[in-house]
C-alpha cells in the first residue's frame, strides 16, 4: 500500500540543504564538516525511520503533482517513493556516508587539500542525488537524478585541477552523459512511446512496477524489436555507471579523485547507482518474465532471452577486469578494476533472472560496498600517512599501519568471497542460482569461481607484501614488472632481473612520465604502473647492484630518483612514496593515523564481517529477500527454492 | 471593442511611436533614452502579461485594424493566441529586463534607445500579426532595428557585421515576399486564418498545387536565412560577436527566435500539417536542414576561441533542433519546438548577459581567458554554469523540457535519424559547454603563463587587447593583469540581478513541463485537427 509522505523528499533534500550551509560556512572548517556529519546523521535517521514501515509493506510516496499540483512533464509525474529496492540502496548510501564524512575530514585535512569547501559541498550534493536515484519512482525521475549525479561528481573527479584530473574529468563527463543523456533518455522515450501506444487513453507510463510494467509487456508483444531496443538502451545507460565493459574505462581514470571520493562514490554511490538502475530495469521496468520470454534471435544460435547478452558481457567483464587488475601497481587503480569486476557480479546475478541469483546480486550491493569501502579507506590512509600509492613500495608496511592493513586483509577476503565475510554470502547465492538454472549457465558459475580465484591473486599480494615481506628483502613481482607473456630473455637474465628495470623500459614510458590512460592496459609501461620508481643514475653498475638485491630500487634511501612522482596525482612534488630512510617505523594500531581515519576503517570492516557472519540479523539480506519475494510475487522465499528458471518465471505470470 | 482587444494594437504601436521620443528629447537633454525606454518596456511588459493572462483564460484575442472586416482575407489583423502570447511575453520580458544591463553597461545614447524601441515594436508586431504580408513589413522593421543595434558597436567590425546582416537579411525577407506573392496568386487571400482554410481546399481541388509549393519553398528558404540555418547562417556569428555586449543578448534571444516563431506560424497556421505531410519530400527537407544545422552548428561551436562566437554557433545548432521539430509535424514535437524556442531564448539571453559581465568586469573574451573565472566572479560563473548545463538539457531545466517533447515527437513520428540527432545533441552541446565549464572552474588562471600563451590567439577574436598582446607576451603574469581591461566596479547590481533571475527562472521552469503542455494544448490541438 502506498502512503503519502514527505519523508523520501526530506531524505533527498537534507544533504541538498547541507550544500548551502557548507558553502556558507566556508570560513570555518569545523563548522563546515559539522554540517556534513549532521546531514549524514539526519539523512540516515530519516531513511532508517522508514525501514519498519517498508518491511511491513508500506511504500512511502511523495509526488510533485499530488502535493503541489505541478505536473513535471505532460502525463509524467515527478515521484519519490521509498519501496524495498530503493530502501536497500538508500540505507546503504546514507549509512556509509556517516563514516565517510568523518574519514573525508581526516583525509582532506591530513593532505591539506585545496578547495575543500567545493569538495564537501559536491560530496553532499552527490549523496542527495544518490538518494534521489534510490527513491525515484519512475524512469524520468531516475533520469533526472542520474544526470545530476554525473554533474555533481564531476567537480570531485576534476578536483586536483591539473591536466590529469582535467582529462579524467572530461572522460568522466563524456562517458556518464553518453550513458545518461543519450542511452538512458533514448530508452526512456522509447518506453514512453511503446506504452502510450497500447494505453487506451494514449498516455504513456513510466512508473516502476514490481515485476515489470504491465503496459510495457503488452506493448512488447506488439513491437518486440522496439522493446528490445529500449531494453538494451536502458541497460547501456545504466551500464556506463556500472562500468560494464566496454563502457568501463572512465572508472579507473576517475581514481585521480581524492580517496574518499573513490571510496564512497566510485565504489558505492555512483557505480552502485548504475547497478541499481540495472536492477530497476530488470526487476521493475521489464520484469524477469518479459525479459526471459522476449526472444532475441541470434544467427547461428537461435532464440535466446534478452538477459543472455547482458550476462555474457558481465561475465566477460568480471573475468577481464580481474586479469587487468593483476597487473596494476597503483593500488587505487587495482581497486578500481576490482570494482569493475565486482559490479559485474551484480549485473550478472541480476541478468541470470533466477530468484537465488537475483537475491545474491542484490545482497552483493551492500556486501561489495562494505568490503570495497574498507579497501579504499585503507588505501587512502596509507596515502595520507606515508604517501605510498604503489603496491611495489608497500613491502613491510604492516609494521607502520597494522590496523589499516588488517582491515585491508578483511576487505580483500570479502572481495574474494571467503566465508565469514560479506562477499561470501552473495556469491554463494549467485552460484546456487546459476547452478540451478543449469544448461549453458554453468559457464557463468565458472566465471564467478575463476574470478574469485583471480581476486585472491590480485589482493592477497598486497596483504602478503605488507605483513610478510620487509623493505630490504622482498620477492620480485614478475606479474607487474614483466611485459605480458613474460620476458624473452635467457634464464640468467631473468634471474638477475628481480630489479625494477631493463633499459628498454625507458623508451616505452609515456613521454614526460605521464601515466598513460588506462585503456592502454596492454602496454607494459602501464602495467608496470606509471611512476614506479626507476633508478636513473644507476646505469653503469646496476647489474651488480641488482644481482645482490633484487629490489634494490626499493631500498630505503635508495638512489631511486622519484622525479616522476611529481606528475603523480595527489602530489605536490614534495614527497615520495615508499618507506622512509631506515625502513618503516613500528607503530601501535592506535597511533598509526588520526582517529578520524582509523575509526571509520574499523567500523566499516566490522560491518563487512557482520554481514558475513550473521547476515540474517543485518537488515540488508532481509530487505533483499523481501524484494525478491515481491518481484516473484510469492509470500515466502522458500517457495522459490529448487525451482528452475522457467518455473520461477512462471510463478510471476500466475 | 473591449479594452483587451485594443492591447495587441497598442503593444505594437506604442513602442514604435515612443521610439521617436528619445530623439526629440535628445534635442534638449542628453540622457533620456534609458528612462523613456524603461517606462515604455515596463508598460509593454505589464500589458503583455495582462493580455497573456486573458488569452490563457478565455482564448485568442483578435484585433482587426481599423475595424476593416471586409473583404475577408485582406483586412489586417493582430492576433494574440496561445502561441503568440507566449512569444510576446518572452519579447516583453527580455526587452524590459535587459535594460538593467544597458543602464550601466551601455551602449548609451538617445539614438540607440530609439532603435531599441523600434526593435521591440517590430518584434511584437512580428509576433502578433495575423497576416502574411504584414509579417513581411514587420520582418523588415525588425531587420532595420537589428542593423541599427549591431552597428552601434564602436569598431569597424560592427559595421561590417551589420552590413552583412543587412544584405543577407534583406535577401531573406525578399525571398519571403516572393513566397507571399505566390501565395496570394494561388489563393487571393493574405489573412493567415483564411489561408489556413483555403490551402486544404486548393489541395483538394488541384491535387498538385504548384503555386503553393513554390510559395512554401521561397518562404522556407527566406526564413532559414533569418533563423540562421546551416549553410545560411554566416551572418549570425559575426553579428553576435561584433554587436555591443549590451545588444547581443537582445538579438540572440529575440531576433532569430521570433523569426523561427514566424516560420512555425507560416508552416502550421497558414499551410497546415496536411499540406506539409502531403507534399513529397517537404518534411524530409525541413528535417534534414534542421538536423544538419544541429550537427554543423555544434561542431563549429566546439572549435571557436571567442566565447560570443561559440555561443552564436550554439544558436545555429539549437535552432536546428527547433526546425527539425517543426519538420516532424507531430503535436508533441510542435509543443517541444515552442518550449525550446522560449527556453533557448531565455538561456541565451542569460548567457550573453553573463558574457557581457565577464567582459566588463574581468576583461575576458576568449575561452582561454575564462580560466579561473569561478574564483574571481563566483556569481557570474555560477550563473553561466547553470545556464550552460540547462542548455545541454540536464533536468530540471527548461532546456530539458523542450528536448524531451521534441524527442518524444521524433519517436512518435518514427523518424529515427532525427531521434538519433536529438539524443546525440546532448553530447554535442556538452562538448562546448564542458569546455567553458572546465576553464572556469578547473583551470587556474596562472596556467596562462605557459609558453604557448593564448594571448596571440586571443587577439583575433576580440579587438580589445590587440595592442596589448605583445607587451603581455614579453612579460608574464604582471602585465597580464593589466591586460585585462576589466574593472570589477563596472559590474552593477542590476546586471547580476538579471543574470540570477534568468538562471533561477530557467531552472524553475524546468518543473513546468506539464504547465507548458496545458497552456499550448489548445493551439497545438487546433492545428492538428
Amino acid at each position: 500500500m502506498a502512503e503519502e509522505s514527505v519523508l523520501p523528499l526530506a531524505a533527498v533534500l537534507v544533504s541538498a540543504v547541507a550544500v548551502f550551509l557548507i558553502v556558507a560556512s566556508y570560513r570555518y572548517p569545523n563548522v563546515r564538516e559539522g554540517w556534513s556529519v549532521l546531514a549524514a546523521l539526519v539523512k540516515f535517521g530519516i531513511v532508517a525511520s522508514m525501514l519498519p514501515g517498508v518491511m511491513d509493506g508500506t511504500v512511502y510516496e511523495w509526488s510533485l503533482a499530488d502535493s503541489l499540483g505541478v505536473e513535471f512533464l505532460a502525463g509524467i509525474d515527478f515521484v519519490l517513493r521509498a519501496d524495498p529496492l530503493g530502501m536497500l540502496f538508500a540505507m546503504l548510501a546514507s549509512f556509509l556516508w556517516i563514516f565517510t564524512s568523518f574519514y573525508a575530514a581526516g583525509y582532506m585535512r591530513g593532505l591539506d587539500e585545496h578547495a575543500q569547501t567545493r569538495f564537501f559541498a559536491s560530496f553532499a550534493a552527490s549523496l542527495s542525488t544518490a538518494l534521489g536515484i534510490a527513491f525515484a519512482g519512475n524512469l524520468v525521475t531516475i533520469f533526472i537524478f542520474y544526470e545530476l549525479l554525473s554533474l555533481v561528481t564531476y567537480p570531485l573527479v576534476a578536483h586536483n585541477e591539473d591536466d590529469e584530473a582535467r582529462i579524467a574529468g572530461r572522460k568522466y563527463l563524456a562517458y556518464t552523459f553518453f550513458g545518461g543523456g543519450v542511452f538512458l533518455l533514448a530508452g526512456t522515450v522509447l518506453v514512453y512511446w511503446l506504452t502510450s501506444g497500447v494505453d487506451p487513453a494514449g498516455e504513456g507510463t513510466l512508473a516502476f512496477e514490481t515485476g515489470g510494467i504491465e503496459l510495457l509487456a503488452e506493448a512488447a508483444a506488439a513491437e518486440p524489436v522496439f522493446a528490445q531496443a529500449a531494453f538494451f538502451l536502458l541497460i547501456a545507460g545504466f551500464g556506463v555507471k556500472a562500468a560494464v565493459m566496454p563502457l568501463h574505462s572512465w572508472l579507473a581514470d576517475a581514481m585521480v579523485a581524492p580517496t574518499p571520493v573513490s571510496g564512497l562514490l566510485h565504489a558505492v554511490a555512483v557505480v552502485k547507482s548504475g547497478a541499481f538502475g540495472v536492477a530497476r530495469v530488470i526487476l521493475e521496468v521489464f520484469g524477469p518474465g518479459l525479459i526471459h520470454d522476449l526472444p532475441l534471435s541470434v544467427p547461428g544460435v537461435g532464440e535466446v532471452g534478452l538477459n543472455v547478452p547482458v550476462a555474457i558481457l558481465a561475465a566477460f567483464t568480471l573475468t577481464a577486469a580481474s586479469i587487468i587488475a593483476l597487473r596494476k601497481d597503483h593500488l587505487k587503480r587495482r581497486l578500481a578494476f576490482s570494482t569493475t569486476a565486482q559490479l559485474s557480479y551484480i549485473v550478472l546475478g541480476l541478468s541470470l533472472l533466477h530468484p537465488y541469483a537475483v537475491l545474491g546480486a542484490l545482497f552483493h550491493i551492500p556486501a561489495h560496498a562494505f568490503g570495497k569501502l574498507t579497501l579504499f579507506f585503507c588505501a587512502g590512509a596509507v596515502h595520507v600517512e606515508t604517501h605510498t600509492d604503489y603496491v611495489s613500495e608497500m613491502a613491510g608496511i604492516g609494521k607502520r599501519m597494522p590496523l589499516t592493513m588488517s582491515a585491508f586483509a578483511i576487505g580483500a577476503a570479502g572481495m574474494a568471497g571467503m566465508p565469514l565475510i560479506a562477499g561470501f554470502v552473495s556469491k554463494f547465492y549467485m552460484l546456487i542460482g546459476s547452478g540451478t538454472v543449469g544448461g549453458g549457465y554453468w559457464l557463468f558459475a565458472a566465471a564467478l569461481i575463476v574470478s574469485g580465484v583471480l581476486n585472491v591473486a590480485y589482493l592477497w599480494p598486497v596483504v602478503y607484501t605488507a605483513f610478510f615481506e620487509s623493505e630490504q628483502r622482498h620477492d620480485a613481482k614478475p606479474l607487474l614488472e614483466f611485459p605480458p607473456g613474460g620476458k624473452r630473455e635467457s634464464y640468467d637474465a631473468v634471474a638477475t632481473d628481480g630489479g625494477e628495470r631493463v633499459d628498454d623500459d625507458d623508451d616505452e614510458r609515456a613521454p614526460g612520465g605521464q601515466p598513460r590512460p588506462v585503456d592502454d592496459a596492454e602496454g607494459d609501461t602501464e602495467a608496470k604502473g606509471a611512476g614506479t620508481p626507476l633508478e636513473d643514475d644507476e646505469d653503469d653498475d646496476y647489474e651488480y647492484a641488482v644481482d645482490q638485491y633484487p629490489s634494490d630500487a626499493d631500498v630505503p634511501g635508495g638512489r631511486g630518483d622519484h622525479e616522476d612522482h611529481a606528475d603523480d596525482h595527489h602530489d605536490h612534488g614534495d614527497h615520495h612514496g615508499g618507506p622512509p630512510a631506515g625502513g618503516w617505523e613500528r607503530r601501535s594500531p592506535f597511533a598509526e593515523s588520526t582517529w578520524l581515519m582509523i575509526a571509520p576503517i574499523a567500523v566499516i570492516a566490522t560491518g563487512a564481517v557482520t554481514l558475513g557472519v550473521v547476515p540474517d540479523y543485518a537488515v540488508f539480506l532481509e530487505l533483499a529477500i523481501y524484494i525478491v519475494e515481491g518481484v516473484f510475487d510469492v509470500d515466502s522465499f522458500d517457495e522459490l527454492g529448487g525451482l528452475s528458471l522457467a518455473e520461477a518465471v512462471e510463478v510471476i505470470d500466475e | 471593442m473591449s479594452s483587451v482587444e485594443l492591447l495587441p494594437a497598442l503593444l505594437v504601436a506604442v513602442p514604435i511611436l515612443m521610439a521617436t521620443v528619445p530623439i526629440v528629447l535628445g534635442l534638449r537633454f542628453d540622457r533620456t533614452g534609458w528612462s523613456v525606454t524603461a517606462i515604455t518596456t515596463a508598460g509593454v511588459f505589464a500589458a503583455t502579461a495582462y493580455l497573456a493572462a486573458d488569452v490563457y483564460a478565455t482564448g485568442p484575442v483578435v484585433h482587426v485594424l481599423g475595424g476593416w472586416d471586409e473583404p475577408q482575407g485582406i483586412g489586417i489583423e493582430l492576433v494574440a493566441d496561445e502561441f503568440s502570447a507566449l512569444i510576446a511575453l518572452l519579447v516583453a520580458a527580455t526587452t524590459a529586463g535587459l535594460l538593467a544591463y544597458t543602464r550601466a553597461g551601455g551602449p548609451r545614447g538617445n539614438t540607440f534607445y530609439a532603435g531599441y524601441l523600434l526593435l521591440t515594436g517590430g518584434l511584437l508586431g512580428l509576433t502578433m500579426t495575423g497576416d502574411v504580408f504584414n509579417m513581411f513589413v514587420f520582418l523588415e522593421i525588425v531587420g532595420l532595428g537589428t542593423y541599427a543595434m549591431i552597428s552601434s558597436g564602436d569598431g569597424p567590425e560592427s559595421a561590417v557585421a551589420a552590413l552583412k546582416y543587412l544584405i543577407l537579411g534583406t535577401v531573406g525577407a525578399s525571398l519571403y515576399l516572393i513566397g507571399v506573392g505566390f501565395l496570394f496568386m494561388a489563393t487571393g487571400a493574405l489573412n493567415m486564418v483564411v489561408l489556413g482554410d483555403l490551402v486544404p481546399e486548393l489541395m483538394a481541388a488541384e491535387g498538385e498545387p504548384t503555386l503553393l509549393r513554390a510559395a512554401f519553398a521561397f518562404m522556407f528558404v527566406g526564413f532559414a536565412l533569418k533563423v540562421a540555418q546551416w549553410p545560411l547562417h554566416t551572418w549570425q556569428p559575426d553579428a553576435y560577436q561584433h554587436a555591443p555586449d549590451g545588444v547581443t543578448p537582445l538579438i540572440a534571444a529575440l531576433v532569430s527566435t521570433v523569426s523561427a516563431y514566424a516560420l512555425g506560424r507560416v508552416m502550421f497556421t497558414v499551410f497546415g500539417p496536411e499540406f506539409l505531410t502531403a507534399t513529397p519530400y517537404l518534411t524530409e527537407i525541413v528535417v534534414t536542414v534542421g538536423a544538419v544545422s544541429v550537427v554543423a552548428g555544434s561542431t563549429l561551436a566546439v572549435v571557436q576561441l571567442d566565447v560570443k562566437r561559440m555561443l552564436a554557433y550554439s544558436s545555429v545548432s539549437q535552432f536546428g533542433l527547433v526546425v527539425a521539430a517543426y519538420g516532424l509535424v507531430t503535436e508533441t514535437a510542435l509543443l517541444g519546438a515552442i518550449v525550446h524556442l522560449i527556453g533557448h531564448g531565455m538561456m541565451k539571453a542569460g548567457l550573453f548577459v553573463a558574457v557581457g559581465i565577464v567582459a566588463l568586469g574581468y576583461g575576458a573574451r576568449t575561452v582561454d581567458q575564462y580560466a579561473g573565472l569561478a574564483d574571481e566572479r563566483p556569481v557570474t560563473a555560477a550563473g553561466m554554469a547553470v545556464l550552460l548545463i540547462a542548455l545541454v538539457g540536464i533536468p530540471p531545466s527548461i532546456g530539458f523540457i523542450g528536448k524531451w517533447y521534441i524527442a518524444v515527437g521524433a519517436v512518435q513520428a518514427e523518424s529515427w535519424l532525427v531521434a538519433g540527432v536529438i539524443f546525440l545533441s546532448t553530447m554535442l552541446t556538452l562538448a562546448y559547454a564542458a569546455r567553458l565549464l572546465e576553464k572556469m572552474y578547473f583551470t587556474p588562471a596562472s596556467t596562462l603563463e605557459s609558453p604557448h600563451a593564448p594571448e596571440a590567439v586571443a587577439t583575433d577574436g576580440g579587438d580589445v587587447d590587440a595592442d596589448e598582446a605583445p607587451a603581455v607576451a614579453g612579460d608574464g603574469g604582471l602585465l597580464r593583469e593589466s591586460a585585462r581591461r576589466g574593472s570589477p566596479g563596472a559590474v552593477s547590481f542590476g546586471m547580476l540581478a538579471v543574470l540570477v533571475t534568468v538562471t533561477v527562472t530557467a531552472v524553475v521552469l524546468g518543473f513546468a513541463g506539464g504547465a507548458f503542455g496545458d497552456l499550448l494544448e489548445p493551439f497545438v490541438s487546433e492545428v492538428f485537427n
